[in-house]
């Protein structure tokens, strides 16, 4: 039976709720610098899944502002930056299916974004959506945090982020797909996009249980929830993701929402980043 | 973060070229040899279109380790057709290069060693394989890795639709490494693009640079102080400044002069050590992307120009 977007992310979040995150903090002095520490956390997740994650805190007295790099589309999650670790709390966690986080499901690149995704409770992201918002469940738990300075970076995860924890102050998100995905990805042969052509390909089947789940999974129905500011950025040209969409975006979340449009120039575009996040709730990243 | 003013152009490098370096090589070559590459290729129905096959390919490497990569090709093309190795970057994983097939390719992408479907027999870990064994040459993990992405060029070879004559490689990042490393050690290739060159003056970049994966030496220096000899030893017989004076194919390199992952002053060195035809494309302003928003159609024009890719229906 046919659920609506409301009642699944409510359900879906009760679920995670359910749990304490319970999270074990370790050192790493691997990880760490001159001017912070470095930590390994485990943390508990919907289906009480563990999660990994890498956490920075800086050498001083805090509360600092924390940047929370919310999990990609990729199996690797990096170390957070060197710089941002200098006057900021940072977390980069890796999703469940990620590396680090891959025991015991491993997902497979391509091949997440299909896997059982003719069923929403099935569906791989239901977990890693609740996985990005244990990020900031963690962090509401750290005392060296300030609770009202959470920056979010990433791409879809930002976006589902902001929209079921209220908490973020501000959001930075670049380049998502799941917005329209069942709308897009016929217009393109590009991966991620193309892994649902490929799936459909092969399964007509069932189109439309994966038109189901990807409106479902789609962020841009959550967007009348955010309350941080957001930053939409888009690259040159007219890719899947672009300024179209990106305006589309944006207007749906309101005036809370900004855009900005990447050079190309990788080295302009990010200090636009870096300074945004440090008018939005983060602090100087140098 | 802002960048310091400096010359990147000027920098030059502190890699030197160990005397028995040609021979680490031919001796790891020789191990290799031990296992036969054994190419193997399984259609994938899932993946291929109307227009282009896909295969799971396999192969067997350097102390038996199986690695896996992505075999694309147009399903209509007339006679023999260049290849076209794409090698991957550090921590993404290969790309099913449909859209080269779509161009006239046979096209393979690579994952070496750690990457997802190469990693049951090998997986150090992103940050890890940096500095996998970073103390003892042959056992850095950066060795079989090479030998891996060698291979790939055997693979191709093994392809009755591939034109033995026409072989280009690309990638950038670690991809742009790999590249130069492929380009050095096969005489098969006949045309190259790396971007952004990655294992590149590694010493002189974790003195110019604390991003990843660069500060995975770093971070390890800092615990390991007293190893920075072993390292630099090591690092020299996988250095791409010191693989760079043996390409003979033209190759096309492109740089961001801000970039703060493969800083510009190692992918000037290791362009000054190619005594090839070649050709540089540095843009301003550019970090890590290397300028690709406008680099892409110059090296794919670049490509095409020396591979002749075939006319696909």
């Amino acid at each position: 039976m046919a659920i609506d977007r409301e009642t699944f992310w409510a359900q879906t979040m009760a679920e995670v709720m359910s749990r304490p995150p319970k999270p074990e903090v370790d050192e790493l002095p691997i990880r760490s610098t001159e001017f912070s520490d470095g930590f390994g956390v485990k943390l508990t997740s919907l289906g009480d899944y563990r999660l990994f994650a890498y956490y920075s805190v800086p050498h001083g007295t805090g509360p600092f502002p924390a940047i929370y790099h919310a999990p990609g589309y990729a199996s690797v999650v990096q170390v957070p930056p060197y710089y941002e670790r200098r006057r900021h709390a940072c977390l980069s966690l890796c999703a469940r299916g990620q590396r680090l986080s891959d025991r015991p499901y491993a997902a497979a690149f391509p091949g997440l974004l299909t896997d059982r995704v003719d069923d929403p409770r099935a569906y791989p992201f239901r977990g890693i959506v609740a996985d990005a918002c244990r990020g900031v469940d963690f962090l509401k738990l750290r005392p060296e945090v300030d609770h009202t300075r959470i920056v979010v970076v990433g791409a879809d995860m930002a976006l589902f982020v902001a929209a079921l924890r209220p908490e973020v102050r501000a959001a930075v998100v670049a380049d998502p797909f799941f917005p329209w995905l069942g709308e897009v990805a016929p217009t393109t042969s590009a991966y991620p996009y193309e892994e649902v052509n490929d799936y459909l390909r092969a399964h007509p089947d069932r189109a439309s249980a994966v038109r189901a789940t990807l409106d479902l999974f789609d962020p841009s129905g959550l967007a009348d929830r955010i309350r941080a500011d957001v930053l939409i950025t888009y690259p040159p040209g007219n890719g899947p993701w672009n300024e179209a969409r990106a305006k589309q975006l944006a207007e749906l979340i309101g005036s809370k929402a900004s855009l900005y449009a990447r050079t190309g120039r990788g080295y302009l575009d990010r200090r636009h980043v870096e300074e945004w996040i440090a008018a939005h709730g983060g602090d100087a990243i140098e | 973060m802002a960048a310091p003013a400096r010359d990147p152009a000027t920098y030059g490098t502190t890699v030197t070229r160990p005397p028995d370096f040609d021979q680490f090589w031919a001796d790891t070559l020789a191990d290799a040899a031990e296992t036969p590459v054994n190419p193997r290729f399984e259609l994938d129905p899932l993946r291929s279109t109307d227009d282009v096959e896909v295969y799971d390919a396999r192969w067997d490497s350097f102390q038996g380790v199986t690695v896996a990569g992505w075999y694309c090709r147009p399903r209509r093309a007339r006679g023999r057709l260049p290849a076209l190795i794409h090698v991957p970057g550090y921590v993404s994983e290969p790309l099913v290069p449909k859209a080269s097939a779509r161009d006239g390719y046979c096209a393979l992408s690579v994952a070496p060693r750690g990457k997802l479907r190469s990693n049951a027999q090998f997986n150090p870990g992103y940050p890890g394989l940096l500095t996998h064994n970073i103390v003892d040459r042959n056992t850095y993990g950066y060795r079989g890795f090479y030998v891996d992405a060698l291979r790939a060029v055997d693979v191709v070879l093994a392809r009755e639709e591939v034109d033995r004559t026409r072989i280009g490689v690309t990638g950038s990042s670690q991809g742009g490494a790999l590249t130069i490393v492929v380009s050095a050690m096969r005489r098969e290739i006949t045309a190259a693009a790396a971007g952004a060159p990655y294992l590149c003056g590694m010493m002189d970049a974790i003195r110019l640079t604390h991003s990843y994966p660069y500060q995975e030496i770093n971070d390890y220096l800092r615990l390991h102080p007293d190893r920075e000899e072993q390292v630099r030893q090591t690092l020299a017989y996988f250095d791409g400044i010191n693989f760079a004076p043996t390409i003979r194919c033209p190759i096309l390199v492109n740089i961001g002069l801000r970039d703060d992952v493969c800083p510009p002053e190692t992918g000037y060195a290791v362009f000054a050590a190619m005594t090839c035809e070649k050709r540089l494309c540095a843009y301003e302003d550019c970090a890590h992307d290397a300028g690709s928003t406008w680099h892409a159609r110059i090296a794919a024009e670049f490509l095409a120009e020396h591979l002749r890719p075939g006319e696909v229906a």
